[in-house]
């Protein structure tokens, strides 16, 4: 006989059943004559019958011991003290945006990002805008100059990591000044400066109560030289 | 503080038939931070997900560093299981991800694959490697098939997808899924013969 072998996506689409039922006949009608095509499908079923036996396959018992070395490394540095330096953080916001509003000058952002303000109110957007930058820019300088006195206090990655840190801020805070040069009435430029300053201190709080943390490990008593006062620094 | 004593590496039972059980206290206990929950939950699923990851990688090493690396992912990731799926499912989720990202990088990396099935001699692939009397498994086989081929067949055959899943998941063609899925088993044929 010289019928036409299915092809082989066909026998394997008949041995998966997925054939519409008239080419599953053909299929059948081809079969019934081809001991060659038989023996082909005979095959394929022998494959999929070993594959359904497959087992689950144990890890090495090692595994789970790196795993687990792993998330408690992880965990040990996550779980570095916090507390302090977020009472610190918490104390700084607080008096930075208390400062702030009491001066009337944060508003919160604009629900359109996109929006121009329009050329009349222009400038007195930039006296506000100004105006915040110097509350923003007081509360820098007071963190600024306790991180720069008291950095020995760091470790030299440590301090490296934030110095590092700290100037990819500026040259953030840079480019948004750059871009409300360029565009004084936009307010998306404005946001984006005030959260760049927003970053900058939040970013030397951590420096702060770095400091405090490590003074309060290496030093008895060190409390009495806890940084504090921050508030009449900053505003 | 108190130190929580290491939990005993899981016994090499086997996890997959085991019933969930109080999965949902575990989930709950392993979002709270506990390693132990974490270790249970690990016992009832790694053995599904080890044999994924060999399957898929094609290698006992690659294996095992796949599913660490899904473990330790869904531990980073475990705070933001709502419980919408049984954690299996979840795991077993983020185990394929990881599977196509490895599959993905590695078509990007490999031009050709050597010591597979791919040659036209390579009817018998572990005959180079075991001793005449000693009959290759079919575990071994499919990691000795050629990538792309592999993947296809574990996708389809050991996992279940269908090749319209199996086409989007590995970016091919439909066709190509099947192709690939008739040619990897008519070299497994060859090996169970």
């Amino acid at each position: 006989m010289t019928a036409i072998h299915p092809d082989g996506v066909t026998l394997n689409d008949y041995v998966d059943e997925a054939l519409p039922a008239k080419e599953r006949e053909t299929v059948d009608a081809h079969l019934s004559t081809c001991a060659e095509c038989r023996e082909l499908v005979a095959g394929l079923r022998s494959v999929l019958m070993a594959v359904s036996a497959l087992k689950p396959v144990e890890p090495p018992r090692a595994a789970w011991a790196r795993i687990e070395k792993t998330i408690r490394s992880e965990n040990t540095k996550t779980r570095a003290p916090r507390w302090p330096w977020l009472a610190a953080a918490a104390v700084l916001v607080l008096a930075t945006f208390g400062g702030l509003k009491l001066a009337g000058v944060w508003r919160p952002p604009s629900p359109s990002p996109a929006a121009i303000v329009p050329a009349s109110d222009a400038e007195a957007v930039e006296a506000e805008l100004l105006q915040a930058e110097q509350h923003y820019q007081n509360a820098i300088t007071g963190l600024e100059r306790i991180a720069r006195d008291e950095k020995g206090s760091l470790d030299p990655q440590t301090a490296s990591t934030l110095e590092k840190n700290l100037s990819v801020v500026d040259q953030a805070i840079s480019e948004s000044r750059a871009a409300l040069k360029s565009q004084p009435g936009s307010e998306p430029a404005q946001q984006s400066l005030l959260e760049n300053f927003k970053t900058k201190i939040a970013l030397l709080q951590d420096t702060v109560a770095l400091i405090n943390e490590m003074r309060k490990g290496n030093e008895a008593g060190g409390d009495s030289r806890r940084v504090t006062g921050l508030k009449q620094k900053g505003t | 503080m108190k130190q929580r004593p290491t939990p005993s590496f899981p016994s090499n039972q086997s996890t997959v038939n085991r019933p969930d059980g109080n999965a949902s206290d575990l989930v709950a206990r392993w979002q709270a931070g506990d390693v132990d929950a974490f270790a249970d939950l690990y016992r009832r699923h790694a053995a599904r997900i080890f044999a994924l990851t060999c399957r898929m990688s094609g290698s006992t090493d690659a294996g095992e560093d796949l599913m660490q690396e899904v473990f330790l992912q869904a531990h980073r990731k475990i705070h933001g299981f709502k419980g919408d799926s049984a954690i299996g499912t979840w795991l077993y989720r983020l185990a394929i991800n990881h599977c196509l990202d490895f599959v993905r990088s590695r078509q990007v990396k490999m031009a050709k694959a050597t010591d597979s099935l791919d040659r036209d001699d390579a009817t018998a692939p572990a005959a180079a490697h075991d001793s005449p009397v000693e009959r290759i498994d079919l575990e071994r086989a499919i990691r000795l098939l050629p990538p792309g081929c592999r993947e296809a067949f574990v996708l389809h055959d050991v996992e279940g997808y269908e090749h319209r899943e199996i086409a989007q998941m590995l970016g091919i063609a439909e066709g190509t899924s099947k192709s690939q899925v008739f040619k990897a088993r008519l070299k497994l044929r060859a090996v169970l013969a």
